[in-house]
C-alpha cells in the first residue's frame, strides 16, 4: 500500500489554485512571505514547503513572478494513464483542455517528453502559436532509499529515473525496495519570444531543484504513511495475539520477555496483589519456561516440549505443549523466540485413557488366548472325539480323534466312509443346533478308519449361546462305547487275575501242606503210640514233641483249606454262602452259648470266587466264636462271681448293598461281643502267623481273609475294642459278569 | 474190651509209615487190624475175609480212589462202616460220602476223634 496518491500533488485540487490566479497568488505569497525571511530566493522560497503538495504551487508562483506569463502541470494517473492538468496560473480552460492526453499517446509531443524524461521547447504548442516548455518531473534521487541502502539493493526507483540510462517504464513507477508508487508530471511554460537562453536556464534549474524538492518531500511522507500502515497492521496483530485462548509469549534473545498476550499472562504475570503462594506459583512458572526456552534455543530450529505449569487463579496443573519459533530481522539476525503453548492438559488425558483402554483390550486378549490355548488343551486331552460347530451346524473345529472320523476342517474328504460320516454327523448337528433343548444325547454309528470298523458312538452336545442369547456354536462329543465296555472288560480280566494269582499262591500252599501231611499223619500218631511209654524224666520233652506238633498239624490243616478254596470264579450269592456258613457253625456256636442275628440285604449278585468267600466268613465266624470263648473262660477273679457270665455272647452278620459308585458296593458286617482284638497286635493282625490264640491259633486266618479280599477289589474295616468286641467289614465291589 | 477184640479193622493207605502207626493205634485200642497198601490188595482182602469197619484213604496207588474200595466192600456187605481219611476232599467228593453214607475224616487227624468215631461206627452197626 503506498501512500503516495492520497497526499501527492497528483492529487492537488484544481479549485485550490485556479480561482483569481492573481489574488491568489498575491495572498499566497503574503502567506509565504510571513512564515520566511527566504522567500525573496525563490529557491529559498521553495524551502517554505513542508508538505509535497505545497511544493508545485510554490514553484507555478515562481515561474509566474520571473515574468511568464502563464504555467500549468499536468499530472499522470499511473492507474488509468490519464494526462491532465492539475494546476496553473492564468490558463484558460479551453487552453488546459489541450493537455489532457493519455501516457500511451505517444505521438502527443507532451507525452514525448515524458517519457523521454527530459525538458523540450514545443513550438507553438502553447497559446497563440508560441512555444512551450515542457519539463517532466519525475520521482528521482542522487541515492538510493533506506531501504535499498538497508537491503543492499541498487534498484531503487528514485536512482534508476536519476540515470538516464535505466529509467523504468513510466507504467512502473514503484520502488522495488520501498515499493513506493512514483509520480511524473509535465510542468508547461509559455515562452515569450523574448526569452533567452540565460532565462530558460534558470528556469529549468529552479523546475529540477523543485522537482529534487519534491522528491524528498514525497519520500518522507511515503515513510509516514507506511509507519502509519504498520501501527495499523501491529493494532491488528495485537488484537490477534489477545484474542488468542493460547498463552503466546514473545521474547528477546536473552529469553527477556518482549510481549506475551492475556493468556500468557495468567501463567507469567505475578500482579502486585498476588497471595505468596501465587507468587511462587509464578515465579516457578517463570523459572520453567525459561529453562525450556534455554533448552530450546539450543537445539536450534523449531522445537517444542512440554512444560507443566500452575493456573494460580484456578491452582490447577496445566500441562502445555511450548512450540518456538525464532524470529529473524530483515538482515537474517535471529532477534527472539516465538513460544506458542497448546493446553494439552485434556489431550494427554484422552491420550492416556487410550492407553490405559489399550492395555486392557491387550490385556483382555491375553486372557482370551490362555483360555483358547487351555481349551485347546482340554479338548486334546479329552481322549474323544469333539466337534464344533457354527449356527448354521456346519463343522468348524475338529479334535485330532474327530479329524480321524470327519477329515480335516477345510479338507476335500474323498473316501466313502469319511463322507457317509459327515453326512450323519451334519443331520445330528442340523437337528441339535435347530431343536429347543441345550443338551442332547444321542447315538451315531460310524465308520472308524483306523480300526475299519463301525463303531456306535454316544453323542452328548451343548450349545454355546451368545449375549442375545441366540446359539453362536454347539460342542458335541462323541464316546466311543465299545472303548468304555473294554475297559470294563479289562477290569474284570485284571480282577480274575488277581484272584487266580491269590488261588495260584493258595493252590502251591496246599499242595506243599498236602505232602507234608502224610508225614504228619505219621509223626503224630507215633508220638501218640508213645504215650505212656516215655522214660521217667522224659515226659517234659515228650510233652513238647506233642504240643509242637499239634501246631504244626494245625498250619497244615489251615494251609489244606486254601488248597480246597481254588474252586472257579464266577457270579454268586454273598446271601447265600452267609447263610451256608453260618449253618455249617451253628451247632458250635449254640454249644459255644452265643446267639446269632442275621439280617440280609437285598444284594446283586457279585463275581469272584464263592469257595474263597466262604472261606473269609468262616475264618471270621471262628475268630468271633474264639473271642467270645475266651470272655467265657472259668473266670479268676477269688470271689467266684463271673464277670462276664451276665454278659450276652452274640453274633451280628449283616450284609448291604452300598450304591454309590455305578455299580455299588456290597459290604458284609461280622460283629461280636468278644474279648476284642488286643491292642499289641492291631497292626499286625494281617501279617501271616500273628495270632491272640497263643498255641490254639496258627496265625492265618486274617492274612487268608485279606488275601482274598484284596484279590477281589476289595477293602477291610476293623473296629474293636477290648472286652467289648470286634467289628468286621467286607467291602467288595460289584462287578457286573 | 472183649467187643474191640473181635471187630476187625481194615486200614488202606499208601504211606507205609503212616498205614504202620494207624495199625498199631488200632491194635493198641484193641483191634483186630488188617492193613492194605494198596487198593487191589484191600479188594482181595475184602474178597476172602470179613471186616466190622473199613477205613480207606482217598487217593490211593495208580489214581485209584478209596470209593472203589468201599463200593466194592459194599458190594458184598452192603451196611458196612466206612470212614474215608484224607487231607482233602474236593465239594464233590464230600457230597459223594456224605450221599453213600460214608463218613470222612480230615487230616492230620485229631486221634481221640478218630477213635471215638471208629467206636461210634461199630456201636451204631451192631445195634
Amino acid at each position: 500500500m503506498t501512500a503516495g496518491e492520497g497526499q501527492s500533488a497528483v492529487a492537488m485540487k484544481k479549485e485550490s489554485l485556479s480561482p483569481a490566479p492573481a489574488r491568489s497568488r498575491a495572498a499566497g505569497m503574503e502567506k509565504v512571505e510571513r512564515r520566511s525571511s527566504f522567500a525573496r530566493q525563490p529557491s529559498l522560497r521553495l524551502l517554505l514547503a513542508e508538505r509535497s503538495e505545497e511544493v508545485l504551487p510554490i514553484l507555478l508562483d515562481e515561474i509566474v513572478r520571473m515574468g511568464y506569463p502563464r504555467a500549468f502541470i499536468a499530472s499522470s494517473n499511473f492507474e488509468s494513464g490519464q494526462i491532465a492538468v492539475s494546476a496553473e496560473v492564468n490558463c484558460p480552460a479551453n487552453y488546459i483542455k489541450r493537455f489532457s492526453t493519455f501516457l500511451w499517446s505517444g505521438d502527443d509531443p507532451l507525452v514525448g517528453v515524458l517519457h523521454k524524461g527530459e525538458p523540450a521547447v514545443l513550438p507553438h504548442a502553447a497559446l497563440n502559436r508560441r512555444a512551450l516548455y515542457a519539463h517532466p518531473l519525475i520521482f528521482r534521487n542522487r541515492t538510493r532509499c533506506w531501504e535499498a541502502e538497508r537491503s543492499r539493493q541498487s534498484d531503487c526507483l528514485a536512482v534508476l529515473n536519476d540515470r538516464s540510462v535505466r529509467r523504468m517504464a513510466l507504467q512502473e513507477q514503484t520502488c522495488t525496495a520501498c515499493e513506493m508508487r512514483g509520480y511524473a508530471y509535465v510542468v508547461g511554460v509559455d515562452l515569450p519570444k523574448t526569452t533567452t537562453e540565460r532565462q530558460l536556464n534558470e528556469l529549468r534549474s529552479i523546475i529540477e531543484l523543485s522537482n529534487r524538492y519534491l522528491s524528498r518531500l514525497f519520500k518522507v511522507e511515503h515513510y509516514y504513511n507506511r509507519m502509519r500502515d504498520m501501527d495499523v497492521v501491529i493494532a491488528q496483530m495485537e488484537t490477534v495475539l489477545a484474542s488468542m485462548a493460547d498463552p503466546v509469549i514473545l521474547t528477546d534473545p536473552q529469553h527477556r520477555v518482549i510481549t506475551q498476550n492475556k493468556a500468557a499472562e495468567r501463567f507469567f504475570s505475578i500482579p502486585d496483589n498476588a497471595s505468596e503462594g501465587a507468587q511462587r506459583a509464578l515465579e516457578l512458572n517463570n523459572l520453567l519456561f525459561s529453562a525450556a526456552l534455554s533448552s530450546m534455543a539450543m537445539s536450534g530450529t523449531d522445537s517444542s516440549r512440554d512444560l507443566t505449569l500452575v493456573d494460580a487463579k484456578e491452582g490447577e496443573e496445566v500441562l502445555f505443549e511450548a512450540v518456538t519459533a525464532p524470529t529473524y530481522s530483515r538482515e537474517g539476525l535471529r532477534t527472539g523466540l516465538v513460544t506458542v503453548m497448546r493446553d494439552v492438559t485434556d489431550l494427554r488425558k484422552a491420550d492416556q485413557e487410550v492407553r490405559q483402554n489399550l492395555e486392557k483390550l491387550m490385556q483382555a486378549e491375553e486372557i482370551v488366548r490362555q483360555d483358547r490355548d487351555r481349551m485347546s488343551l482340554v479338548i486334546e486331552a479329552v481322549g474323544d472325539p469333539i466337534i464344533v460347530a457354527d449356527n448354521a451346524g456346519k463343522p468348524v473345529q475338529f479334535d485330532s480323534l474327530a479329524a480321524q472320523l470327519f477329515g480335516k476342517i477345510g479338507e476335500d474328504v474323498r473316501d466313502q466312509g469319511r463322507v457317509r460320516n459327515l453326512v450323519k454327523l451334519s443331520a445330528y448337528l442340523t437337528a441339535f443346533t435347530f431343536a429347543f433343548g441345550q443338551t442332547e444325547e444321542g447315538k451315531l454309528k460310524l465308520y472308524h478308519p483306523p480300526s475299519d470298523t463301525h463303531v456306535e458312538f454316544n453323542t452328548r452336545s451343548g450349545k454355546i449361546l451368545d449375549a442375545r442369547g441366540q446359539v453362536s456354536h454347539t460342542v458335541t462329543v462323541l464316546r466311543d462305547l465299545s472303548a468304555l465296555r473294554k475297559v470294563e472288560e479289562l477290569r474284570v480280566q485284571a480282577r480274575m487275575l488277581e484272584m487266580e494269582k491269590f488261588a495260584a499262591t493258595g493252590r502251591l500252599a496246599g499242595t506243599i501242606a498236602h505232602e507234608v501231611n502224610n508225614p504228619m499223619e505219621a509223626i503224630k500218631n507215633s508220638i501218640h503210640l508213645l504215650q505212656n511209654r516215655v522214660k521217667p524224666g522224659a515226659e517234659p520233652v515228650y510233652e513238647i514233641l506233642k504240643s509242637e506238633t499239634d501246631r504244626v498239624a494245625r498250619i497244615v490243616r489251615q494251609m489244606l483249606g486254601l488248597y480246597r478254596s481254588s474252586s472257579q470264579v464266577g457270579g454268586f450269592d454273598i446271601n447265600r454262602v452267609v447263610e451256608d456258613t453260618l449253618a455249617l457253625f451253628g451247632r458250635q456256636l449254640e454249644r459255644a452259648g452265643v446267639t446269632t442275628a442275621l439280617d440280609l440285604g437285598k444284594i446283586p449278585p457279585v463275581v469272584g470266587s464263592a469257595d474263597q468267600f466262604r472261606q473269609i466268613l468262616s475264618n471270621l465266624v471262628v475268630n468271633a466264636k474264639d473271642a467270645m470263648a475266651q470272655l467265657d473262660a472259668p473266670n479268676p477273679i477269688p470271689n467266684g462271681e463271673s464277670s462276664v457270665s451276665d454278659k450276652k455272647l452274640r453274633l451280628y452278620l449283616r450284609t448291604r448293598h452300598l450304591s454309590g459308585s455305578a455299580t455299588g458296593r456290597v459290604v458284609v458286617t461280622i460283629a461280636d461281643t468278644g474279648s476284642g482284638i488286643p491292642q499289641n497286635i492291631r497292626d499286625s493282625m494281617f501279617e501271616p502267623f500273628v495270632s491272640s490264640k497263643g498255641e490254639k491259633g496258627t496265625g492265618l486266618g486274617l492274612w487268608i481273609v485279606r488275601g482274598i479280599t484284596q484279590s477281589h477289589g476289595g477293602k477291610i474295616r476293623v473296629r474293636s475294642q477290648e472286652g467289648r468286641g470286634t467289628v468286621f467289614q467286607i467291602y467288595l465291589p460289584v462287578v457286573r459278569s | 474190651m472183649a467187643d474191640k477184640q473181635r471187630s476187625r479193622v481194615l486200614v488202606v493207605d499208601d504211606e507205609r509209615n503212616v498205614l504202620l502207626t494207624y495199625r498199631m493205634l488200632l491194635e493198641q485200642e484193641g483191634y483186630d487190624a488188617t492193613a492194605s497198601l494198596t487198593a487191589k490188595e484191600a479188594i482181595r482182602l475184602l474178597e476172602k475175609q470179613q471186616f466190622d469197619i473199613l477205613l480207606c484213604d482217598l487217593s490211593l496207588e495208580e489214581k485209584r480212589t478209596g470209593f472203589e474200595v468201599i463200593n466194592a466192600a459194599r458190594e458184598r456187605d452192603a451196611d458196612l462202616p466206612a470212614v474215608l481219611l484224607t487231607g482233602y476232599a474236593s465239594p464233590e467228593a464230600a457230597e459223594y460220602a456224605k450221599a453213600n453214607d460214608v463218613a470222612v475224616l480230615y487230616k492230620p487227624i485229631e486221634i481221640e476223634e478218630f477213635l471215638k468215631t471208629i467206636a461210634t461206627l461199630l456201636k451204631e452197626n451192631h445195634a
